[in-house]
């Protein structure tokens, strides 16, 4: 589903986001990406969404050679993969419901089926009641439901989160990383950034460790470790 | 055409939910169409000031007693051909004497004295009127050459060079004046827009990049701006034109008396409706877009 060779993502002569790093995640993969601060994964995630553009290497995602995308593919790209981050990344001046459906809005999808899809996903990540709130109306967790249902609405076979449970106390950080293995269930491919330990060590899941831009460890049912 | 009525959506929504802004927006483009308008007004005024000082200037050239129509002909048809002259008017002796005795009516010495000559004294009188009144001066060098010496008498404009002189220099300096301020307007405006819609940007940057997130084109982001541009434009227009048309009926009576002119103001932007207006519009829109662009291009990059 997703494979690096080589990559190397150099910012400035003195910056490295990342330094040659390959990896190869599969169809229906739940990974956890971990490591100190400035370590380089938030700027795979940027590469993954092409946000960034790589220095080095080949980055592919479904067979789709993302590594020099040009400027008009951008959208397409970010339509097949759903993307959460720390600080929500909600609009402010739109409510739930709009801020879910400006993604297929904007995606060009009928208006029908956005009145269809919309309902649904809100009811998976528990926001039915909260439809007509606006994002300052909601707690962090709320937050972070109302952008998972975004990220849900073009079904993406990726979904990538950065520290998602980041800004959240323990009992809402555990309820977003539940909804998280539920849409993996459903056999959506998860790369969840985290830094939280004790989710690393619950999840049981694989576990990629990068250190300096570099992957250090990678293990199937791995633990947090540094 | 799903995607243009979504714009338009987003367009009004955001017009809606950041109304505060919104009306920032449209205070600001009705200031800048007030001080354009202003600037027309001043314009209009000076031009009309300007043309009637001009009109007002003539050089006049008295024939001596005992010349011959034909001879008075000639110099006309002379003068005529010179692509400076605008305007010559040709009194003979009789129209000279009605006149002169209109001027002194009140003083009867003066008439008496007149009345007791048998013949006319005066000689005919041809006016002339140029395009400029810099020009007088070609058209007295013109006429002071020996052939004429003996059948033009007198001209007035010995007494008057300096007098037209002075006011060449004013009003090409008035000209001036208005030109750079119009121009150092225009400047301002750009400025003050320009900055006006980059700070609104940059406090909507957030939504700019969000809005790249989640898989929306350029389109998508800058169409809505786009859309508000020419609404806040429009309705910027309507505002400013309802308070230049209160503040034209409130000046035109006096600028009618101070012009002998009934309502100049009204008259010039009803003449000039369509140029003022399009040119306002255009500018407004041109200014917005423009900007707004310049503005959102380093957080479209995303
Ligand atoms: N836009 C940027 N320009 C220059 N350097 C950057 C930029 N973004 C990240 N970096 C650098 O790249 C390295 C990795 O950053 P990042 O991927 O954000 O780390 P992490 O998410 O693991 O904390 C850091 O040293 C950081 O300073
Ligand atoms: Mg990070």
């Amino acid at each position: 589903m997703i494979t690096l060779s080589q990559i190397s993502k150099q910012y400035t002569k003195k910056s490295v986001g990342l330094d040659n790093i390959s990896l190869h995640v599969d169809s229906g993969e739940f990974v956890c990406i971990v490591g100190q601060s400035g370590t380089g994964k938030t700027t795979l995630v940027k590469l993954l969404i092409a946000e960034e553009r790589p220095t080095k290497g080949k980055l592919e995602i479904g067979g789709w050679d993302i590594s020099r995308i040009s400027y008009r593919d951008v959208p397409l790209l970010r339509r097949q993969i759903g993307v959460i981050f720390q600080d929500y990344k909600l609009l402010e001046k739109k409510t739930v419901t709009e801020n879910v459906s400006f993604a297929l809005q904007v995606a060009g999808t009928p208006h029908k089926r956005i009145k269809n899809v919309v309902p649904r996903v809100l009811d998976i990540v528990g926001l039915s009641d909260k439809k007509y709130a606006y994002p300052y109306q909601l707690s962090g967790g709320q937050k972070q439901r109302v952008a998972i249902a975004r990220s849900l609405v073009h079904r993406p076979k990726i979904l990538v989160a950065d520290e998602p449970t980041g800004n959240l106390d323990a009992i809402n950080a555990h309820e977003i990383i539940e909804i998280l293995k539920k849409i993996n269930d459903f056999g959506t491919t998860i790369l969840l950034v985290t830094h939280d330990k004790d989710i690393v060590n619950r999840l049981r899941k694989r576990v990629i460790t990068l250190h300096n831009g570099q992957i250090v460890v990678d293990k199937k049912q791995g633990t947090y470790q540094l | 055409m799903l995607s243009f009525f979504r714009v338009l959506h987003f367009a009004f929504q955001d017009i809606v939910r950041n109304i505060s802004l919104s009306f920032m927006t449209v205070i600001i483009l009705v200031l800048m169409l007030l001080s354009i308008n202003t600037l027309v007004v001043v314009r209009a005024v000076t031009e009309h000031v300007v043309s009637q000082v001009k009109e007002q200037i003539d050089v006049s050239v008295y024939f001596a007693h005992d010349i011959k129509q034909e001879q008075m002909e000639e110099i006309k048809k002379y003068i005529s051909a010179f692509p400076e002259v605008v305007k010559t008017t040709f009194l003979d002796k009789e129209a000279v004497l009605a006149e002169f005795k209109e001027t002194h009516k009140d003083n009867n010495n003066i008439l008496n004295s007149l009345n007791e000559l048998e013949e006319n004294p005066l000689g005919a009188t041809l006016i002339i009127q140029t395009r400029e009144p810099r020009d007088y001066e070609k058209i007295i060098t013109a006429l002071s050459i020996p052939e004429y010496k003996d059948i033009i008498e007198s001209k007035t404009f010995a007494d008057t060079q300096k007098a037209i002189e002075r006011i060449s220099l004013i009003t090409a300096q008035i000209e001036k004046a208005v030109l750079i301020l119009s121009a150092l307007f225009a400047i301002i405006s750009f400025f003050v827009i320009f900055n006006t819609i980059r700070v609104a940007i940059y406090t909507q940057r957030m939504e700019i990049g969000i809005k790249k997130l989640v898989g929306a084109t350029d389109w998508f982001v800058r169409g809505p701006y786009i859309i508000e541009s020419i609404i806040f434009s429009g309705i910027s227009m309507v505002i400013a034109g309802a308070i230049v048309y209160a503040v034209l009926q409130f000046l035109d009576p006096y600028l009618g008396i101070i012009l002998y002119s009934e309502g100049f103001l009204t008259k010039y932007f009803q003449n000039n409706i369509l140029l003022i207006v399009g040119i306002e519009f255009g500018v407004v829109l041109l200014l917005t877009i423009i900007t707004s662009g310049l503005a959102m291009r380093k957080y479209l990059r995303i």
